[in-house]
């Protein structure tokens, strides 16, 4: 029973005439957590606005098909979209603090979604809302509650979006480079939430990213995505461990060759030559 | 509830502690302009034919022979209590005088600045939801149009098109509202018509690029994937955020506003604010132009001052500068 | 700059109208055909080979009045863009520079002017020193300043705060190198940008005060002071507004389309003068 098929996804790029996306498929079903990995340019992010339904103006989806909950969403109506959207899939995205209006309080962006998605009076919205910025840990979230986004640090201002995002329980969230601006502390406390969400609800999760240790922490299959090719996918054991594509092995070298591991090691043994 | 009062009472005190200097400075400079002018009672009083001895009597009599600062502050504490002194012209209450002329440049200040918030405000947003489209262009040339036609121009064309040549509109003069509300509505119409244009292009191009450039922001994506209905973007979001430089525009507006009043009246024969300022202008009662510059002042700081708080608290980030 | 501004429509008919106006006050009272104080027993006339535009009620040929009327408006829309800007630009890029007891002194001074009526303010000083639109526009050119400060301010802070200009500071440059070699390049587009803006306000103004007959002595023509007679007679001339109506509004539509079209011509850097949000971050600094 899949939440969402993606099959042979093409998009187009309106202005230049290109096609962009060149066929792009995967499943979701309940608990699966689905993995993007590319750099800039690799059509990553332009897959999740097509799922999403907010492709920027001049881009269309050209070939190939998107069910969302047994439904093309090509025959989708602008209000079919707006129903669709918060209770059966959500999205975070980089950056948290500009993704909030930075007029009103944190709480109340939370309380809204759960105002108007789930049909709560004013007072019940409002302890909802404390209670998802609880379960997303924050600390003290009667006081968050309360505060302007630019009184926030990123890592709380993600969880907010996260509470946000889940408050009208959706089966599908979209991570699309959620945890790239944050610290690495932060972003490893994230990725827990994330784990953990999926665990207790089922919650089925597409994440995107160019950090290869993040797709390693949370996934279950990957997609490696190269100018809007798919170049290699599978389940993340076998893509990490045992890659059978050039570029896919370059990936996962160059992440080992600068990652931290590998650099404490390399000192370990100038210390020994020494 | 009581963090939005506070915030209020902030924004009040910090816009007061502005303002404050401003009024001060301004009039103090107001006050020093008879000095400046070096005219005195005697030149209307006396004309041509004042003798030496007559002008000192009449500027003694005036309190016009004590030191400059004895002048002012003396001036100044009148001021505070409301009195604004005599004219030298008639010898009336200057208080009463302006208060008379207020009502009248009021109504017509009042009726363009409603048009000029609603017009601006329904073509702004128009263009702003429809940008790109024809609507759009349209209405962005019209406005800029518009923002070219100086009020004693339009206020002309006005009384050329539809009082003269029509017939619609009475040409001159005011009606007080006792005289019926029709009649009175259709004495300040076109005056107030010719004034607002400057504020409906101002504050629909002001408002067009505030919620275009809202409407690019990522929290507009944010509140959209979250499954908010467009409609409600709009209005919670973008609106919000959007609104600050139409409302800045607004309060840099108002003096513009009055200074149009002063022609305007002219043209429709309307025994106004402006009217007086002009006439004691040119009869010299430098009292009366004092008056009239004070209380000008005064009521640009209160609506800048009213604009102010206000944007604090709709849209905080505006307001923060942000 | 110029070249690129040329390369739009827009700012060559812009160019174009104001090059038009600015010869019609070099020479206009050498082509008039007429002498503009002369009365005739004509009055009141509808346009002729003789009179193209008319006569007004002392029987004055209308066209010869407005060209030599056109001097007066043309000097003193210029003079209030040049005062203001004097007077407007220096402090502006140097309230950065200064300290911060200047910059709190000229961003007080700068929201005491911008609050204050310049139409009535003029009306007043001009009526009451008694003397002539000369001075009117520079207390007009006073008071339009604030425009001038904040967007020089705006673009030097914008420039000051950057990565390359404090390495040159630290590396040893002095204001006077720094202002020289990085500010001014980018003050200059927003600063004409204000200019065109401006002067379009002064047109406005000085045919604002001639109409109140305010500066200037009768029978001296002006364009405001030919619309003033025009509307004491417009049941007998109604369409003749209309001249002096198109001049003034031709000339102010040139200047703002003329800002546009810098504008447009430099991007961003002339955002500075819309922006009003840049303003107020102006003010809050």
């Amino acid at each position: 029973m899949a939440l969402l098929t993606v099959r042979d996804v093409r998009i187009r790029d309106g202005v230049t005439e290109r096609e962009i996306v060149h066929g792009v498929s995967f499943t979701l079903t309940p608990g699966k957590v689905v993995g993007i990995v590319g750099e800039s340019g690799s059509g990553k992010t332009l897959t999740c606005r097509a799922v999403l339904g907010i492709l920027p103006e001049h881009f269309t989806v050209s070939g190939g098909e998107i069910t969302l909950d047994g439904r093309d969403v090509t025959t989708l109506t602008g209000r079919e979209w707006t129903a669709l959207r918060g209770t059966t899939i959500g999205a975070v995205f980089q950056d948290p603090a500009s993704y909030l209006n930075p007029s009103l309080t944190v709480g109340s962006q939370v309380a809204e979604v759960v105002r108007v998605k789930k049909g709560y009076g004013r007072r019940a919205a409002r302890e909802r809302a404390v209670e998802l910025l609880g379960a997303v840990r924050l600390r003290d979230p009667g006081r968050v509650y309360r505060q302007y986004p630019h009184e926030l640090s990123g890592g709380m201002l993600q969880r907010v979006l996260i509470a946000a995002a889940v408050a009208a329980e959706p089966r599908i969230l979209v991570a699309d480079e959620a945890t790239t601006a944050l610290d690495v502390t932060v972003q490893a406390e994230i990725l827990d939430l994330l784990a953990d969400l999926r665990e207790r609800t089922g919650l089925a999760l597409v994440v995107v990213s160019h950090d290869l240790a993040v797709v390693a922490r949370l996934c279950d299959e990957v997609l490696v995505l190269r100018d809007g090719e798919t170049v290699e996918q599978g389940p993340v054991e076998r893509i990490l461990y045992a890659p059978e594509h050039e570029y896919t092995r370059l990936l996962i070298a160059e992440h080992e060759q600068y990652g931290l591991d590998r650099y404490l090691a390399g000192t370990r043994e100038l210390d020994h030559a020494a | 509830m009581t963090g939005h009062l506070r915030r209020a009472a902030g924004v009040l005190v910090r816009s007061v502690a502005i303002f404050v200097p401003v009024f001060l400075v301004a009039s103090f400079v107001t006050f020093a302009l008879r000095s400046l002018s070096g005219l005195s009672p005697a030149n209307l009083q006396l004309g041509e034919s004042a003798t030496p001895e007559a002008v000192a009597r009449i500027e003694h009599q005036w309190g016009l022979d004590r030191p400059f600062l004895t002048q002012y502050l003396d001036w100044f504490g009148d001021l505070l209590a409301g009195d604004l002194g005599q004219s030298w012209y008639n010898g009336a209450e200057i208080s009463r005088l302006l208060a008379e002329g207020a009502v009248i440049s009021l109504s017509v200040a009042g009726l363009a600045l409603l048009i000029g918030v609603v017009f601006g405000f329904g073509f702004g947003v128009l263009a702003a939801l429809r940008r790109t489209t024809w609507v759009d262009r349209a209405i962005t040339g019209g406005m800029t149009v518009i923002s070219v036609m100086p009020s004693f121009v339009v206020g002309i064309a006005l009384v050329a098109v539809f009082a003269v040549g029509l017939g619609w509109f009475p040409s001159a003069g005011y009606a007080p509202t006792e005289r019926g509300f029709g009649v009175w509505l259709a004495h300040i119409t076109l005056p107030a018509l010719a004034l607002s244009f400057d504020t409906v292009s101002d504050v629909a191009r002001q408002l067009r690029a505030g919620l275009v450039a809202a409407y690019r922001e990522n929290y507009v994506t944010g509140a959209i994937v979250r499954g908010l209905s467009p409609r409600r973007v709009f209005f919670r979001h973008v609106l919000r955020n959007g609104i600050g430089p139409a409302l800045a525009v607004l309060g840099l507006k108002f003096p513009n506003l009055l200074g149009g009043a002063v022609v305007t009246e002219a043209i429709f024969g309307m025994p106004g604010f402006g009217q007086f300022a002009a006439g004691s202008a040119q009869r010299g009662d430098v009292p009366a132009v004092q008056g009239v510059l004070v209380v000008s002042i005064v009521l640009v700081v209160v609506f800048n001052l009213v604009v102010n708080v206000v944007l604090a608290r709709v849209a905080p980030a505006s307001a923060r500068g942000v | 700059m110029v070249r690129r501004v040329l390369g739009l429509t827009s700012g060559r008919i812009a160019i174009g109208i104001l090059v038009t106006v600015g010869l019609l006050a070099a020479v206009g009272p050498l082509i008039a055909p007429h002498d503009p104080l002369a009365g005739t027993t004509d009055i009141l006339a509808s346009p002729s080979s003789r009179h193209p535009l008319g006569t007004d009620y002392l029987g004055r040929d209308v066209l010869s009045r407005l060209l030599d009327g056109s001097r007066v408006s043309v000097l003193g829309a210029v003079q209030v863009a040049l005062i203001a800007l004097v007077v407007g630009v220096v402090p502006g890029i140097l309230s950065v520079y200064l300290g911060r007891a200047f910059e709190w002194a000229t961003l007080r001074l700068a929201d005491t002017l911008i609050a204050l009526p310049f139409l009535v303010f003029a009306v007043a000083v001009t009526a009451l020193l008694g003397n002539g639109i000369p001075q009117a526009m520079f207390v007009v050119g006073v008071m339009v300043s604030p425009l001038f400060y904040r967007v020089a301010r705006a673009a030097t802070l914008s420039v000051a705060r950057s990565p390359y200009v404090e390495a040159a500071v630290v590396a040893g440059a002095s204001v006077g190198w720094v202002v020289r070699r990085h500010v001014w390049v980018k003050v200059l587009p927003p600063i004409a940008v204000a200019l065109a803006n401006t002067t379009g306000v002064g047109f406005v103004v000085v045919a604002s005060l001639t109409f109140l007959g305010i500066g200037v002595r009768p029978p001296a023509p002006t364009w405001g002071g030919v619309l003033a007679a025009d509307l004491g007679y417009l049941s007998f001339r109604p369409w003749a507004p209309l001249a002096p109506t198109v001049l003034i509004m031709a000339t102010v539509w040139a200047c703002n389309l003329l800002a546009d079209a810098i504008r447009d011509v430099t991007g961003e850097a002339g955002r500075a003068l819309l922006d009003a949000r840049r303003v107020r971050a102006g003010r809050e600094a």
